[in-house]
């Protein structure tokens, strides 16, 4: 048994797959040494080299692809409380990195909010969360995402606070401003609870007319019904649901008159014990591709991206 | 014609009077509804709307009727209500209105009246959760014998239904009575019934063997109240529950979520099993782990 000490997030900027190992594997390392539960989120390539780094030790460690951890990316938070509700009071050091650069804009901002809520949402989870970023290959606005989310940076086998480390709620504010729906949207009412099941047959026949796959569009069927329903009980009237298409996503924009902020970490975990409410948001980000949320003059907005099917390629 | 039907009466109501058309499905337990029908197709179309929806609602349903009332009803009821499985099950009762109110005047209301209060537990205790009429009423001037007996009744009767919270409608066909009583009847009633209705988002029916309840259709904010009202109702009876999803097209997580509560609350020997589960609650319930040891899935 450890004593908890609460969360560490921290990041490591590396060049190639030789820095790569000598960094991460030495950290996996070191965790193992100490007792710690080894947990990997990485690109399978990353795998690879991890398991050849490690050898032997590599068996302690689950080790999990990015094409299910990040799919959808905020799947990971739910691979991360899952691992580390099984830990039994012993520590998990967790390694986490996609392909980012794969990712479509809608995505990369969610993203920024992903790894800017990560110290704050598991802060007391016992966990040493490193979050690798490729310096040799990612673009600026990329790694900009590293350099500001973690209060630790890692660099030559030594952990040292980041003096870049940006305020997570400052970072989520600025990741909230909202986008009013563009004039071409198709918009609906649906203040009264009778108007969700007619949202869920327009979305239906809108979704498979954007070319999404039955099951994506089940999927954000369900999320636009949660999201309207919360909108319903615990927003202002009117609920609108506006549906368009913007860049690479097909856009479901829920809006309603109640202009108190939220909370910028609702629905980041689901509830911690069964509950009647509590998991709209957290569902809908289990489901889309990206989800927008912000609050203004104009009232409360939620925006659930899905994938468009010609931007569906990735490997 | 059916509108213009249901106008005209409402029409001659004047301002002040009870004169609307009920929304049955959002139906106040314990609402006091009649009809007046020129013939027997409106007869038949008003019992089977309100019949309809109650049993989609999963309350249990007795009509108060003739032999060829009663068959008309079951071949107006719509295929998804299942009209053979709710008389075999007991969700649907029928009755002669001899049966029901008696052949001779009875000498106080209050015992009719005990009468409809012991109905009412004894749905209750056959696993409903609550209970609705539809009476042929014409046989209510004879038996009381005068106009304002009838009235007389019929305001015991909206207290009666209103403390018991059983709904109903009065079937009166007008053109055998007159329009001051056809007034005065409206006068006591809540609104009318109409004769025809939006189909409802979700079906809840009961089933008997297995004990439990199928559902069909979407379930979500606007319908799941009756799901847990109905899954209550069940299990208060058996706690060993059976709810067949093989027609629900849609559950939200709120619905799930209530499969699991009622689930969670059973006693120690309870259980709800589940049966032709669809894709999305299995998806919502691995998402949201909201599974319990009691609620099962079928094998």
């Amino acid at each position: 048994m450890t004593t908890a000490t609460g969360a560490t997030h921290t990041s490591v900027f590396y060049d190639g797959s030789r820095q790569y190992a000598a960094e991460v594997g030495g950290y996996l390392r070191d965790g193992l040494a100490r007792g710690r539960r080894g947990l990997v989120m990485a690109p399978p390539r990353r795998v690879d080299e991890l398991r050849a780094t490690l050898g032997r030790d590599a068996d302690e460690v689950t080790f999990v692809e990015d094409t299910i951890a990040y799919e959808p990316q905020w799947n990971a938070y739910r691979v991360l409380r899952d691992f580390a509700a099984t830990a039994g009071g012993a520590r998990s050091c967790v390694v986490a990195e996609q392909r980012l650069a794969e990712r479509i804009p809608a995505e990369v901002v969610d993203y920024g909010r992903l790894e800017a809520a990560a110290g704050v949402v598991f802060a007391d989870f016992d966990v040493d969360l490193l979050c690798p970023y490729d310096a040799g290959t990612l673009p600026p606005h990329l790694l900009d995402i590293g350099l500001h989310a973690h209060a630790v940076v890692r660099s030559n086998g030594e952990s040292l606070p980041n003096s870049r480390f940006e305020d997570p709620f400052d970072v989520l504010a600025g990741l909230s401003v909202v986008s009013p729906p563009p004039p071409e949207a198709t918009s609906i009412d649906c203040s009264a609870p009778t108007d969700v099941a007619q949202a869920r047959r327009l979305v239906r026949a809108r979704g498979a007319e954007a070319g999404l796959r039955p099951d994506v569009v089940s999927d954000i069927t369900l999320a636009v019904s949660e999201v309207l329903t919360n909108s319903i009980m615990h927003g202002e009237s009117p609920t609108l649901l506006h549906l368009y298409t913007e860049g690479d996503t097909w856009v479901c924009h829920v809006h309603d008159g109640g202009r108190a902020p939220l909370d910028p970490l609702v629905g980041l975990l689901p509830p911690a014990e069964p509950s009647d409410h509590g998991y709209g948001l957290w569902l809908a980000r289990q489901l889309c591709t990206a989800v927008d949320v912000g609050t203004d003059r104009s009232g409360t907005h939620v925006r659930l991206h899905m994938r468009m099917p010609r931007a569906d390629h990735t490997p | 014609m059916v509108a213009a039907a249901t106008e005209s009466y409402s029409d001659r109501m004047g301002p002040g009077r009870q004169g609307t058309t009920a929304v049955l499905d959002s139906l106040v337990p314990g609402t006091h509804l009649c009809a007046f029908h020129r013939d027997d197709d409106e007869q038949t179309r008003v019992a089977a709307t309100f019949i309809g929806q109650g049993l989609s609602d999963g309350d249990q349903l007795m009509y108060v009727g003739t032999d060829d009332q009663v068959h008309a009803l079951l071949r107006a009821l719509p295929d998804e209500v299942d009209a053979r499985s709710a008389l075999a099950v007991g969700q649907l009762l029928v009755t002669s209105f001899a049966d029901a109110y008696g052949t001779r005047r009875p000498g106080d209301l209050t015992t009719v009246a005990d009468g409809f209060r012991a109905a009412a537990e004894l749905s209750r205790t056959r696993g409903f959760a609550g209970l609705r009429v539809a009476a042929q009423m014409d046989g209510l001037v004879p038996l009381l014998g005068s106009s304002e007996e009838v009235v007389r009744w019929e305001r015991m009767s909206t207290g009666l239904q209103r403390e018991i919270g059983v709904s109903s409608v009065c079937l009166y066909d007008a053109s055998r009575l007159d329009e001051e009583l056809l007034d005065l009847l409206a006068g006591e009633h809540s609104g009318f019934s109409p004769q025809v209705s939006p189909t409802p988002q979700a079906r809840f029916l009961a089933l008997e063997h297995p004990w439990g309840l199928r559902i069909s259709g979407e379930v979500d904010l606007a319908n799941r109240e009756l799901l847990r009202r109905m899954l209550l109702a069940r299990g208060a009876v058996l706690p060993q529950l059976h709810v067949d999803l093989t027609g629900l097209a849609f559950a939200d997580v709120g619905s799930v979520s209530i499969l699991r509560s009622v689930a969670a609350e059973l006693p120690d020997d309870g259980w709800l099993v589940l049966s032709g589960v669809p894709d999305g609650v299995r998806r919502i319930l691995a998402v949201t782990g909201l599974g319990h040891e009691r609620l099962r899935f079928a094998s």
